[in-house]
């Protein structure tokens, strides 16, 4: 079944065509890379998905909607989640907060009951609660869900991204460079936890990635961009010995 | 969540057991022995009295700060505020007037920090709001209202209490009407077009008395209707004899006690919720909050009508006890009056900002006119002071001194939230390291 | 980034035009070159001034005319007074456009709204009140040259509202600069309230003798009677339409001051550095501008510029006060909204724009309403629902380029 289906996406940027004619299509609980170059439209085609930018042309669908056009937070509540490239959480808040805002979409006690402190408040709240520690042990982050965000190692800040993500519930889960900057340990470990995301919980997972031996070990389908254009679609062994990837990618000298 | 710290600092060890443990109850229970007796017996207004009022009113800080047991905390509290004051009130009505300002401004911090605090958008019109609702009973329960047609007569009296309700609710349609088109605003327009919006509303009060005088103009509303006493009977029953002045004045401590204390209750409960969440999510980072499915929009307009609306609740209370209004009253001035005392206190700190409302209100009332007293009789005895210098009349000096002081040094506040404190400072140092998160993700790169 | 537009360099381009400037012989630029770029805005000005004054004009005409059936002789008082409405329009035109282009460099250079900006203005105002009084207790007011008194005033107003701006900026800015962005918005508003009641404080007490006041005169050297541009003939009667000497000075000056500014920012180094650090300070910074220096600078000129503004404007109404700085300083941040912000043409097109729309409604409202409603109060009602419209409609301002909203 087709989770994500976007078709003949352009973005342009003043003269600059970031994104031009990118279709993806994405089957239901598969492991999907987006990989190319520095520069190549990779984050901006994500910002398209998730509705930070609307498209110049094309459509999206998920899961049988048409999405394009949609504000950012009406996608989310669909249940598309995303990480960030930059790592964007909200610093001054805990970490157990951090996972509670990502529930939002999910908690639907109204203003009158909040103020009263009515009895379904206390327990939508305990068992948020519950649920978010549940989310924060499944990417080990438990024993620190009362730090600030801000002050977890890189490594557990990216982790946490993840949680947050996890806590909406996501269908369909979008991970920005999830391992950059991570040593290989860490990478090792990321690796694993993507794979369980898809494995254990059954989602699916739209990946950016520069770390080739993670994209090659773990991903059915990878698609690549180069300025903005999809240039290759195909499995890890297809893509290897695509010549036009290794010209635009490999002989740029990108890290592979 | 919110993990005991052990004391840090030498002076946090050295105030240690005021604060904790059976000392804390002696000390608390002292203090407030030693400051009931001495206001209940020299309640004469004096620099004396006015030195013990603040170390009573820091007493209920210190009640609360203080790890006693909650039923202690409470009913000390309650009757230092509900007993205590009020009795005081009755042997030197200037303090509980005091009081009652503080607690009219309280709310109004409180308001003002869900905008600026929780959601952590400016607003430079926020007494705009506060004047809705002191207009909405100002007009409606005075013969003000036969001008405007004399087919109408003002609402009785009584009407005062569903008239709060209604200015709750006036209050928090104007936020929406204003938060609509301007939210979507970067923080800073956000700023400059709220401060415009204060500033149509006075103007509007302000000429609004033509073609039909709705407002009364610069002239303002005189005469505007309290309340029937209807307390006053069986008080006299009970062998109190108090004149409707007094009665009043009890009147609106109470009814205002009773507002902050509800606002304070509205408050905390949404600020430990999914929607304070939201709020804090917007506040610290738009883009991922939008990408955790909150509606930015709509959340930011709650935010404000939420603020708006204790506002204008609090503008007919207001109304009610002034007797009088009139444009001038809701300047740009008392705008940055309550932005002061939130800054002052600790933006999205309740502590903090109840702690600001009190203290930038004694400022005002008590602090700023008796300097003006020493200075004069300093004037007399033949220090070289100019006469006309008047500490009374320099306000925005001092407030303006104390935004800047606080910005530069202290931008957390006095009483600051404890997740909020590092945040602002830090940001400075980060924010040189790699560029803001606006830019990095905006740029096409990928 | 913000840009000080219309002139979009690429960073490196101005890498290489700095390189280039450096060696005396390759940098110079033709004269009609900078004459084009000085000019140009100039040109674009009057193109914005007579556009303004016709379709406004044009609209009360025609609003006369729909509304002549109900007051017969609405259509003659609209056009007698049209003239002297739009001679009006231009003065508060240019009063906001030299305001507004303090706090369009600024925003340009920081992204950093300075709220002090009106108090600047103010200040002005009154330094040129002191020149005034002081020469008036000396007794040679009344001979004194009227040309060099204005010389004086500006100068005077100049050198004290940009040195205070500079010395602002030291103080309360730059310690915040890396702050979240409402940081120093804060502390901006705490500089306008003090130096308020600074001003009011040192008004009411200097000199110890005889002080200013709060209300102060602003006095001058007589100036002669009103010019008579030319008499309007309407029915019988002849409106002569007639020109302050003073408002004539005031929009002198302004534009003197106008082509000034472009062609330091537009066509020297100094203005090429001031754009630089624009459009990137880390590059700049990198390409051996001294950015802090260069943020000195520009508060210098926007600050000079709005103490000019506030000395012809004290010449021009005839009296200061220490509060008068607010409503202008938002007015003419609307203006730079308008105009679109960090746009130095833009800045002076807003400003124009808003100053004709605040001169129309506050004569032509009372009139369409026979009195009803005091058009004057409703100006300032104009100019911020003006702001708020253009803030949700356009934000990037009339000549603002449209960017793509950043996330």
């Amino acid at each position: 079944m087709t989770l994500l289906d976007a078709k003949n996406i352009t973005k342009s940027f003043g003269g600059l065509t970031a994104v031009n004619d990118v279709t993806l299509t994405v089957e239901k609980g598969r492991i999907v890379s987006v990989i190319g170059p520095n520069g190549a439209g990779k984050t901006t085609f994500f910002n398209i998905l998730t509705g930070i930018y609307k498209p110049d042309k094309g459509t999206v669908v998920f899961d049988g909607r048409p999405i394009a056009g949609s504000r950012p937070d009406q996608i989310a509540a669909l249940g598309m989640r995303r990480t960030f490239q930059n790592i964007r959480l909200f610093g001054n808040m805990t970490v157990l907060e951090n996972v509670l805002v990502g529930m939002h979409t999910h908690l639907h006690a109204p203003f009158w009951s909040i103020v009263t402190r009515a009895g379904s408040v206390r327990h939508e709240e305990a068992r948020a609660r519950e649920r978010a520690r549940e989310r924060l042990a499944y990417v080990g982050l438990d024993d620190k869900r009362d730090a600030l965000a801000k002050n977890l190692p890189y490594g557990d800040q990216r982790r946490l991204e993840i949680a947050r993500a996890l806590a909406g519930e996501p269908k369909l889960i979008l991970l920005d460079e999830p391992t950059a900057g991570m040593n290989p340990n860490e990478t090792a470990e990321a690796t694993d936890l993507i794979r369980r995301l898809r494995d254990e919980l059954g989602l699916t997972v739209v990946l950016i990635e520069h770390d080739m031996r993670l994209v090659m070990a773990i991903s059915e389908r990878i698609s690549v961009l180069d300025y903005g254009t999809k240039i290759a679609e195909g499995d890890a062994a297809t893509i290897r010995s695509n010549p036009r990837v290794v010209e635009a990618y490999l002989g740029k000298g990108a890290t592979a | 969540m919110a993990t005991t710290t052990p004391p840090s600092s030498a002076w946090e060890r050295l105030t240690e057991p005021l604060r904790s443990g059976p000392t804390a109850y002696g000390f608390l229970g002292l203090y407030a022995a030693v400051c009931t007796w001495l206001l209940l017996t020299n309640p004469r207004t004096s620099l004396g009295t006015d030195i013990v009022f603040v170390l009573f009113l820091l007493l209920v800080l210190f009640t609360f700060r203080s790890r006693v047991a909650r039923p202690f905390k409470i009913g000390l509290a309650a009757a230092l505020l509900g007993i205590v004051l009020p009795i005081f009130g009755t042997l030197n009505p200037f303090y509980i007037d005091v009081a009652t300002q503080a607690g009219i401004f309280v709310t109004l911090a409180l308001g003002l920090n869900v905008v600026v605090g929780f959601a952590g958008l400016l607003d430079l019109g926020y007494v705009a709001f506060f004047a809705v609702g002191a207009y909405l009973w100002g007009i409606l329960s005075t013969p003000q209202l036969t001008e405007i047609n004399p087919a109408w007569s003002p609402v009785p009296p009584i009407m005062f209490y569903p008239f709060v309700l209604l200015g709750l609710v006036a209050g928090g349609v104007f936020g929406v009407l204003l938060g609509l088109p301007v939210l979507r605003l970067r923080g800073d327009y956000l700023a400059i077009v709220t401060l415009g919006f204060g500033e149509v509303i006075r103007v509007l009060a302000n000429n609004l008395d033509k073609p039909v005088n709705i407002t009364n103009g610069s002239q303002g509303i005189r005469e505007i209707a309290r309340p029937p006493l209807i307390f006053a009977e069986p008080l006299r029953g009970l062998g109190l004899r108090f004149d409707d002045q007094q009665l009043y004045q009890q009147f609106f401590y109470f009814a205002v006690l009773l507002v902050v204390l509800l606002t304070m209750i509205v408050v905390s409960r949404l600020k430990s919720s999914r929607i304070g969440r939201a709020w804090e999510a917007i506040r610290e980072d738009e883009t991922a909050a939008i990408a955790q499915g909150i509606p930015l929009v709509r959340m930011k307009l709650l935010a404000f009508a939420v603020g708006a609306s204790f506002a204008g609740a609090m503008g007919v209370i207001f109304a009610s006890k002034q007797l009088f209004i009139n444009p001038p009253t809701f300047d740009l001035l008392r705008s940055i009056n309550i932005l002061a005392m939130v800054i002052l206190g600790g933006m999205g700190s309740i502590p903090g900002v109840v702690l600001g409302a009190v203290f930038v209100t004694l400022l005002n009332l008590q602090i700023l006119p008796r300097t003006a007293t020493v200075l004069r009789e300093a004037q007399d005895a033949g220090f070289p002071i100019p006469e006309t210098f008047d500490p009374t009349q320099y306000q925005r000096l001092l407030f303006g001194l104390l935004l800047i002081l606080m910005m530069i040094f202290r931008p957390e506040g006095i009483l600051p939230d404890e997740r909020r404190s590092e945040e602002l400072h830090e940001a400075q140092q980060a924010q040189q390291e790699e560029p803001p998160p606006e830019e990095a993700a905006a740029t096409p790169a990928g | 980034m913000s840009p000080i537009v219309p002139m979009l360099y690429t960073v490196r381009v101005m890498a290489a035009e700095a390189k280039a400037t450096t060696s005396p012989h390759t940098g110079q630029r033709s004269v009609g070159e900078i004459a084009r770029t000085v000019l140009g805005p100039l040109l674009q000005l009057l193109l914005f001034i007579v556009g303004a004054a016709a379709s406004l004009g044009l609209l009360v005409i025609v609003l006369a005319l729909l509304l002549s059936a109900s007051t017969p002789d609405l259509l003659s008082r609209v056009v007698t007074i049209l003239p002297q409405v739009i001679i009006d329009g231009l003065v508060r035109g240019f009063l906001f456009a030299t305001i507004a282009l303090g706090y369009t460099m600024v925003y340009g250079v920081l992204e950093f709204i300075n709220f002090a900006h009106g108090e600047l203005f103010m200040v002005g105002g009154v330094v040129g009140a002191y020149v005034g009084f002081f020469l008036d207790r000396a007794g040679i007011i009344d001979g004194f040259n009227p040309f060099l008194f204005v010389v004086v005033v500006v100068a005077a107003g100049m050198t004290v509202s940009g040195l205070l701006a500079v010395t602002v900026e030291r103080i309360a800015y730059r310690p915040l600069r890396n702050a979240p962005r409402l940081v120093p918005l804060i502390s901006a508003i705490g500089v306008s309230l003090v130096l308020q009641d600074l001003a009011r404080l040192f008004m009411t007490n200097f000199p110890t003798s005889e002080p200013l006041g709060f209300n102060a005169r602003y006095n001058s050297p007589d100036y002669g009677p009103p010019l008579t541009l030319f008499e309007m003939n309407v029915g019988e009667r002849s409106v002569p339409v007639v020109l302050s000497p003073k408002a004539l000075i005031f929009i002198t000056v302004a534009t003197l001051m106008l082509i000034g500014l472009n062609y330091l920012v537009n066509a020297t180094r100094l203005g090429k550095a001031i754009r630089a650090t624009a459009q990137d300070m880390p590059t700049a910074s990198l390409m051996g501008i001294n950015v802090n220096q260069i943020i000195s600078l520009t508060f210098l000129i926007g600050g000079a510029l709005g103490g000019a503004a506030g000395a012809l404007f004290g010449l021009n109404v005839g009296a200061v006060n220490p509060y008068m700085g607010l409503i202008p300083g938002l007015k003419a941040f609307t203006a730079a909204v308008l105009g679109g912000i960090g746009n130095i043409t833009g800045a002076m097109v807003g400003g124009i724009v808003l100053g004709f729309m605040e001169a129309f409604v506050a004569s032509y409202l009372g009139l369409f309403t026979g009195g009803a409603i005091s058009g004057a109060a409703y100006a300032d009602i104009v100019a911020f629902s003006m702001l708020i419209l253009i803030l949700i409609f356009r934000p990037s301002g009339l000549l603002g380029e449209a960017t793509t909203t950043k996330v």
